[in-house]
């Protein structure tokens, strides 16, 4: 019988510990990926591999970490000493996400039996492969993306395998970078590892075991307290693919969700096969999309532990886009097609409560812009300031712009002034979008126009969705965002539609976008047309908008509403619509 | 104006708070009279004047002859807070660079928790529909590439007279590298425009980044009619009452400034209160003879935590309040939610949790028998034997034990499937480990070992938790003052006047020109001295030190040097950078590149130090008022403590744990094992036994 204090305790405790690593590494990492983007995640493992605590880190390293350190017992087994460390990458057999993303785990011991694992999970600044910066848009196999790490011993008994060391450092272009991460990884495992046997003594070592079942057991308490609370069924959910990374496709990633006494099941049966470029979602990326899909979905309030995700069952087939067979490219999953599993997951769910459906995001377009300083200095320019906007949900309008879809906004747009210190850059816009966001009750959010002089010939790699079609869905009544447009104007030359993915070369030049707006969420009569009246007056809906879409009419002066001319509209549309149905 | 460096006379600090206002006053003796009275929330200026008369009846004055012995009157007000949490600023414009007019409302996609994608952000504080375009730029060179249109400004206000606009803020694309589109649009708003209240952002901030920049700039328009207004409304009253000179304020960083400057900057002084910890700071550091300080005030419902190293009180360009960002100076508090009203509860899964809610002053604890149904810390406290029914905070409240143990069985007890002592126990243990982790926030993350710290416990709650949580840092002692209620108040009569200038410089270490460098400096030197004449300051009672803020190129996070007689040239601040740095993020890059961002001065107004009062010496033992069954720790349980009334400890008294101690306001509890000394000003050393 656990002692429901020392439970909270300790969880409350270990989820302390997992933070004070993220503290660690946000403070000894080198490179700005890390620093400052925070791609990394800190998180604690039983002695068998099943994720206690993850209280740090971006939502779609979300539960993927149990899968790395079951892959290394697996490799090691019987043979995890104390003062061991472990680094391990592969998707395909040494429980990896995607190739950039190196997990370092460290073993706890307690008078002399495996515990529990102190690790994280973060994205290496380079890793070898086809193109620098780990993300290599012309691959087709995984082998042009970087190199694959199985479930490797880096310290043994407390020391560093230096032939090892120097393999690792030999295989990447930023060599330096890569030793400074690597080290802070492990330093912060480190901390976490003693704080975690401080917390493991003083608990004992059979009751310790114990509260970490326990902690695991309330956090699927609570998940099943409220899958129990949907009617049980059988949903469906799709979201579709436009581009491939080199031509125009249409396939679709197909969900059907089951919700019974077991919990929810999301088989993916039906899903297209494995494409050509690096957009297929490895098993473990897919398993961590829709953890990330569930908990977005219903409250922010539960944990997400191992416990959370065991009343949740996934069904990939293999070879298919969430479940791909070597030697499939996989490098960008964590963005695309994690964005589509999310997005099918989300459109799942929302038949089971429908109050909490969450419309579709824009799909992401921003271009990334490499080239040299004038004083020689290499830059390469994420160009962030044309996120786009997100769905609207029962509790508020999508917001305008925001950080792409693994990290729900951990990613921090710079500001224009920021960005033009740093890179050679004139940056001429960055406002919201009109007439793009979907209509609703909760509309979505605008998207921006962006637009930015580059004053120095550059190499720029795309990677942009959303400009062949919108690929994104209104839910409960509300209308799908705009699609996205993006042309660049070479110096002296014409302005061209900019291509969706590859790797181009230009002079100086003008990059124009348009990204991609949210959707809406609800019936866009239903707005209360005072905001309708508001974003009128913001510019973002015209008026003809507000009338052929919200049934709003505003008065002429545009400044205010005109009342019984916007509720005689609305009723005879209700009529219309009532009539046509 | 040369008063405010007088010495003779009373001080006098005045804290409004939301329910309470609190006057400390204190003489060149050292002389401390305390006075508690309600906030008007309506009319804070009459809860002002109200308690300024009790205060003067208090020491047999009248109000005028009060105030004419002040010496100092120094104000830590919440209006500017108030002013945004009430909703009540002005209508505010905004002219913006045309391309540029939507960086308030993206809010650069900042979400404090990246789970929470539900909640909306705070209403945009100027609607798009008043935040106007004006044509004209300057590149990132700070060259002007394309000259102000003025025909756009003359567009925008007379949107801006239609729609009943009564305060303005500007905000120009790239104004840090080159303010003279700003001013120049400032102008031309002055001079055709009949409202008062103009918001121009490089004259509040400099700094570089629109968004910041720019919501600083529109967070300053918004509470600054209402604010200011109030101000210096109060400040006629007070001089027409006989106050011989202006009074002063408490700003964000922790120092006061006089009422007429704060004028036109009154975001400063939207985290009034708290940052006036800072001066308690200092106050007491001579006192315990330590400037390595932690305090950890805990009220109702939130725990602010303040750290000084080494004497200094880390200051950050950042603020967030309420969800808006600003870039103003101000002392880096952590805030948790976690106090005497903190409510705890069992979750869907049946974990224990507390916090972060609490139930605040009205239903509060259900022991205050106002209705309030879930148990709160002070509730378990009850049930623990901690603190005892009947009259509470002077018989303002009075605490029902049996509604506290119901509501600890009801709501935490059952479900837990426990007994009602165990549960009790429980939620304070959790409660204090919320606290160790608010400490070691704020500590580790900031490369501190917390250990090399005392910990000073206030605030009402504070000193029930002090002991323990020190215990659990590390910590070898902790120091709880008397006036532990008055925290803030007291702060203030021992903060100097403080006025920050900073100016962004772009430029790498080894390559800058020192003689440009030394420019800039001797310009905001120029204006620093200015500032503190103007305040009434000598030369001998100014201090002026420069900083220079340093990063490794195209890093995120600034690292703020002093500079001093041992670092001037470039070699020397580097390896004060590098020191810094080891601090803060655990590694140097030996070959890495360091480039300046900023170069700043901090003008400081030395008021006169006050004396620290010493209290009559104990004359007698202490004996206990009467021993209580009540709860220690996790190890030791329950046992019978002697309970001692605060009146009657003195200054030499040691006492042994385990005890407790009741003052007015506060109680105090000292574990077994641990010793309690009354220092010479009166106040309460613990000192802890080894763990």
């Amino acid at each position: 019988m656990l002692d429901p204090i020392t439970l909270a305790l300790t969880q409350k405790r270990l989820d302390h510990i997992s933070q004070q690593m993220g503290w660690v590494m946000m403070r000894t990492s080198r490179s700005p990926i890390l620093s400052q983007s925070h791609d990394f995640s800190c998180f604690i493992t039983d002695g068998a591999g099943s994720l206690v605590s993850q209280a740090d880190g971006i939502p779609i390293h979300s539960g993927g970490g149990g899968f790395a350190v079951r892959a290394l017992l697996k490799a090691f087994a019987g043979r995890v000493e104390p003062d061991d460390v472990f680094l391990l990458s592969d998707p395909f057999v040494a429980g990896g996400n995607h190739l950039p993303d190196w997990v370092i785990a460290r073993p706890v011991f307690a008078n002399h039996q495996l515990m529990a694992f102190a690790c994280n999970r973060a994205h290496q600044s380079d890793i070898g492969g086809g193109a620098a910066g780990t993300y290599n848009s012309s691959a087709t196999e995984i082998f042009e993306e970087g190199i694959r790490l199985p479930a490797l011993r880096l310290v043994e008994r407390g020391k560093m395998r230096e032939d090892l060391w120097q393999f690792l450092l030999l295989n990447s272009r930023t060599p330096q970078l890569l030793d400074g991460d690597l080290r802070a990884m492990m330093g912060s495992a480190r901390i976490g590892a003693e704080q975690i046997t401080t917390l493991i003594e003083s608990l004992g070592l059979a009751t310790a075991a114990e509260y970490f079942a326990g902690i695991m057991g309330h956090a699927e308490r609570r998940l099943r307290a409220v899958v129990d609370a949907l009617p049980r069924g059988v949903y469906r959910g799709e979201s579709r693919y436009d581009d491939d990374c080199f031509d125009p496709v249409d396939l679709r990633i197909r969900v059907t969700l089951t919700v019974d006494e077991r919990g929810l099941t999301f088989d993916f049966t039906g899903t297209d096969a494995q494409l050509r470029g690096f957009k297929n979602s490895s098993i473990v990326n897919t398993h961590s999309a829709v953890y990330t899909a569930v908990t977005t979905f219903f409250s922010p309030d539960i944990p997400r532990n191992e416990g959370t995700f065991r009343p949740i069952r996934l069904i990939a087939p293999e070879g298919s886009i969430v479940n791909p067979r070597l030697p499939a490219a996989t490098t960008m999953c964590t963005l695309f097609p994690t964005f589509q599993i999310i997005h099918a997951c989300w459109q799942a769910l929302a038949h089971t409560a429908p109050d909490r459906a969450i419309a579709g995001w824009g799909p992401s377009v921003f271009p990334i812009t490499a080239g040299l300083h004038r004083n020689g200095e290499t830059f390469v320019m994420y160009h962030w300031g044309c996120n786009s906007g997100i769905g609207g949900v029962a509790e508020r309008d999508g917001f305008d712009l925001f950080g792409p879809i693994p990290t729900f906004g951990g990613l921090i747009i710079p500001n224009a002034e920021t960005d033009e210190q740093l890179y050679p850059v004139h940056i001429r816009r960055q406002e919201l979008r009109a007439d793009a966001a979907g209509a609703g009750q909760f509309r979505g959010g605008t998207g921006a126009d962006y637009e930015v002089d580059v004053l120095v010939p550059t190499e720029v790699t795309f990677r942009a969705e959303g400009l062949r079609s919108a690929n994104t869905y209104g839910v409960a009544g509300g209308l799908p965002g705009v699609m996205g447009r993006m042309t660049v104007t070479p110096a002296g030359g014409e302005t061209q539609p900019a291509p969706t993915y590859g790797v181009r070369r230009f002079p100086p030049l003008r990059v124009t976008v348009a990204s991609p707006a949210g959707s809406g969420y609800g019936d866009p009569l239903r707005r209360d047309p005072a905001r309708v009246l508001r974003d009128v007056r913001d510019g973002i809906v015209s008026a003809d908008a507000a009338k052929r879409d919200y049934g709003v009419v505003i008065a002429a002066g545009g400044r205010t509403l005109d009342a019984p001319a916007t509720t005689a509209l609305r009723a005879r549309r209700a009529a219309e619509r009532a009539a046509a149905e | 104006m040369t008063a405010i460096a007088a010495n003779a006379g009373w001080r006098i600090g005045i804290d409004v708070g939301g329910t309470f206002t609190d006057f400390v006053l204190t003489n060149a003796e050292g002389a401390i009279r305390v006075l508690k009275v309600p906030s008007v929330p309506t009319d804070p200026a009459r809860g002002v004047m109200n308690g300024l008369g009790l205060a003067a009846e208090m020491l047999g004055l009248s109000l005028g002859e009060l105030l004419a012995r002040c010496a100092i009157l120094v104000h830590g007000s919440t209006i500017a807070t108030n002013t945004l949490l009430e909703k009540k600023g002005a209508t505010v414009g905004m002219l913006t660079t045309r391309g540029f007019r939507d960086s308030l409302e993206i809010r650069r996609g900042i979400r404090e928790n990246p789970w929470d994608h539900r909640t909306p952000y705070p209403e945009v504080l100027v609607p798009r529909y008043l935040r106007l375009p004006v044509s004209g730029r300057f590149d990132r060179q700070g060259r002007e590439v394309e000259p102000l249109n003025e025909a756009d400004i003359h567009t925008a206000l007379a949107t801006f007279r239609e729609e009943g606009v009564d305060s303005i803020a500007i905000c120009l694309i790239n104004s840090f590298l080159d303010p003279a589109h700003e001013r120049r649009a400032a102008e031309v708003v002055r001079e055709n425009w009949n409202g008062r209240w103009l918001s121009v952002s490089a004259e509040i901030t400099p700094i570089m980044g629109e968004y910041e920049r720019g919501s600083t700039a529109a967070m300053n328009a918004y509470v600054a009619p209402r604010t200011v207004g109030y101000l210096l409304a109060l400040d006629a009253e007070l001089g027409k009452q006989g106050l011989p000179q202006r009074m002063l304020l408490i700003q964000n960083n922790g120092g006061a400034i006089p009422v007429a400057q704060v004028a036109t900057k009154p975001v400063t002084l939207l985290l009034s209160g708290p940052a006036a910890g800072v001066g308690t700071l200092e106050y007491f550091s001579r006192a315990i003879g330590s400037d390595n300080l932690i305090s950890m005030e805990i009220g109702g419902t939130s725990c602010d935590v303040i750290l000084m190293s080494e004497g200094r009180v880390a200051v950050s360009d950042q603020l967030t309040v309420a969800g808006y960002h600003l870039a103003v100076p101000s002392v880096e508090v952590h805030t948790i939610g976690a106090g005497g009203g903190t409510i705890a509860g069992v979750d869907e899964g049946g974990l224990l949790f507390v916090g972060p809610r609490g139930a605040g002053a009205s239903p509060g604890p259900a022991a205050y028998g106002l209705g309030g149904a879930d148990p709160t810390s002070t509730d378990a406290q009850l049930v623990l034997g901690r603190m005892k029914p009947g009259p509470y905070a002077g018989g303002s409240v009075t605490l029902d034990g049996a509604k506290a143990r119901a509501a600890v069985a009801e709501k935490v007890a059952r479900p837990l499937g426990i007994d009602v002592e165990a549960a009790a126990a429980g939620m304070i243990r959790l409660l204090e480990q919320n606290l160790l982790h608010a400490v070691q926030r704020i500590s580790i993350e900031r490369g501190h070992d917390p250990r090399r710290f005392t910990l000073v416990a206030c605030g009402g709650a504070g000193p029930m938790h002090g002991a323990t949580v020190g215990r659990m840092l590390g910590c070898r002692r902790v120091y709880v003052p008397r006036l532990s209620g008055v925290f803030c108040a007291l702060g203030m009569l021992h903060s100097n006047v403080r006025h920050d200038f900073m100016r962004v410089y772009l430029d790498r270490l080894a390559e800058a020109e020192p003689k440009a460098i030394e420019r800039v400096f001797a310009e905001l030197e120029t204006q620093a001295n200015a500032a503190l004449t103007t305040d009434g300051f000598a030369a001998a009672d100014r201090r002026l030190t420069r900083q220079i803020d340093l990063r490794y190129i195209a890093q995120q996070f600034d690292v703020r040097v002093t500079l001093d007689s041992a670092n001037q040239d470039p070699a020397a601040i580097r390896a004060a950078f590098e020191h810094e740095h080891d601090r803060l993020f655990g590694h140097h890059q030996p070959g890495g590149i360091v480039e300046i961002t900023k170069l700043r001065v901090v003008g400081i107004g030395i008021l006169p130090p006050l004396p620290h009062a010493e209290a009559a010496p104990a004359v007698a033992d202490s004996r206990a008022v009467e021993r209580r069954r009540c709860y220690l720790d996790a190890a030791r349980g329950f046992a019978e403590v002697p309970v001692h009334a605060g009146a009657s400890l003195a200054p030499g008294h040691r006492l042994q744990g385990p005890l407790l101690i009741e003052e007015l306001t506060t109680t105090v509890f000292v574990n077994a094992g641990d010793s309690l000394e009354v220092d010479a000003s009166g106040n309460f050393l613990i000192h802890l036994a080894p763990a």
